[in-house]
């Protein structure tokens, strides 16, 4: 913690605290980095996810534990709310993988399906 | 303070213009269409008319590159991606698609739409599938608004959307007093708007404006009666047709296209 102020609240109700943010947000991205390694490597899910999550990956590596920095650069919230997001695209990349939404189209609509006006 | 953040998508995407040269992809993104309704196509020259809203070019190239990317993402269940002519984005989705892409949305790093604003239902008689089921989607952290349609009939079940957002139990239960959708897995598919022993869902087209039953105090038996309603108006032709033309933005231009499945309809 040398030099980096400790947080005392994140000001937001039931938002307590993270005590080791950065390990933790390490962590779950090193988790979804080995979840969407098991994904097609020409899905575009995988791919954007891969980009977000290095991104963010590359930016902790650099501040370390300095929450203020991380929050700044990556400006998408506080650290906890960053785990949140990290936590939910974990549960989604799971999923995904069952879905396999990088596949064709399951069902092509009818022709007047999505027509405005309808046909009479 | 959330105004000001991006969706940090990525530059390839954004490059691609929408109807510019598409840069050449790997991917198969091949039956997802990114079009314009027809209203916002009449647009295309600068609006200067003053009582008539004007295009926000900046925030509608940022919808119109999220909109490609939520197709580029989800090939498998998105079948076209819209936006309407004040610019909300619409992405329509098959009727298996719907949780994946509603999960997607708000689990995504790029996405989450967090919030459930409403569910609505539209009733199309002259469809093979009848229902539209349009979820409403906001998300906070970006400042950004989504809404994701699908499809049905009276008898297909719609996947329930309840695990995903919490708010859809009470708004499904609406779409299936109202419309009569059945929603797969729902925790609790009871009406929830109409009166106890009410029969009929009174928002398709074919149910009629005064409804089947009155209800009315009798005197003699001292409560309250359910009769089948007897029409004290005679009869009457409701003509609403107008010589004039309402919505000349969404005039079914081809007399080919309108003509086609007249035929096959009745």
């Amino acid at each position: 913690m040398a030099g980096v102020a400790t947080k005392l609240t994140t000001g937001l109700t039931g938002m307590g605290v993270a005590r080791h943010p950065t390990t933790t947000l390490k962590g779950l991205y090193a988790k979804i980095l080995r979840t969407t390694a098991k994904m097609p490597d020409d899905a575009s899910y995988k791919k954007y996810t891969d980009e977000v999550v290095r991104d963010r990956a590359a930016v902790i590596e650099k501040h370390g534990t300095d929450w203020k920095k991380i929050e700044q650069e990556i400006n998408c919230g506080q650290i906890e709310e960053l785990i949140i997001q990290a936590e939910n695209e974990l549960n989604l990349a799971r999923k995904m993988i069952l879905w396999k939404p990088w596949e064709p189209l399951v069902t092509t609509p009818e022709p007047d399906q999505w027509k405005w006006p309808p046909p009479k | 303070m959330a105004s000001n953040i991006l969706r940090k998508l990525s530059g390839s995407l954004i490059g691609v213009g929408l109807s510019g040269s598409r840069v050449s992809q790997t991917f198969n993104i091949a039956p997802t269409v990114l079009s314009r309704r027809l209203s916002s196509e009449a647009q295309t020259e600068a609006e200067t008319r003053p009582t008539i809203r004007k295009h926000d070019e900046v925030a509608r190239a940022h919808v119109t590159d999220f909109g490609r990317y939520v197709a580029e993402c989800l090939p498998k269940f998105v079948q076209k991606v819209q936006l309407t002519g004040t610019d909300e984005l619409e992405v329509l989705v098959a009727p298996e698609g719907i949780v994946p892409v509603l999960s997607f949305l708000k689990d995504h790093h790029n996405a989450q739409f967090t919030n459930l604003a409403d569910i609505a239902g539209v009733d199309v008689p002259s469809r093979k599938y009848r229902f539209e089921v349009v979820y409403n989607l906001l998300s906070l952290r970006y400042n950004t608004r989504i809404r994701v349609k699908t499809y049905t009939d009276e008898l297909t079940p719609i996947d329930s959307v309840n695990d995903v957002h919490k708010a859809a139990n009470w708004y499904e239960r609406e779409i299936w007093d109202m419309f009569g959708v059945f929603f797969a897995d729902h925790p609790d598919l009871r009406r929830i708007l109409t009166d106890y022993g009410f029969e009929g869902h009174p928002f398709r087209k074919d149910f009629p404006l005064s409804g089947y039953v009155e209800v009315r105090y009798d005197d003699a038996k001292k409560r309250v009666v359910v009769e089948p309603l007897e029409l004290a108006q005679e009869f009457r032709r409701f003509e609403l047709n107008s010589p004039w033309e309402q919505f000349p933005n969404f005039r079914d231009t081809s007399v080919i296209e309108e003509a086609a499945p007249a035929p096959e309809k009745k």
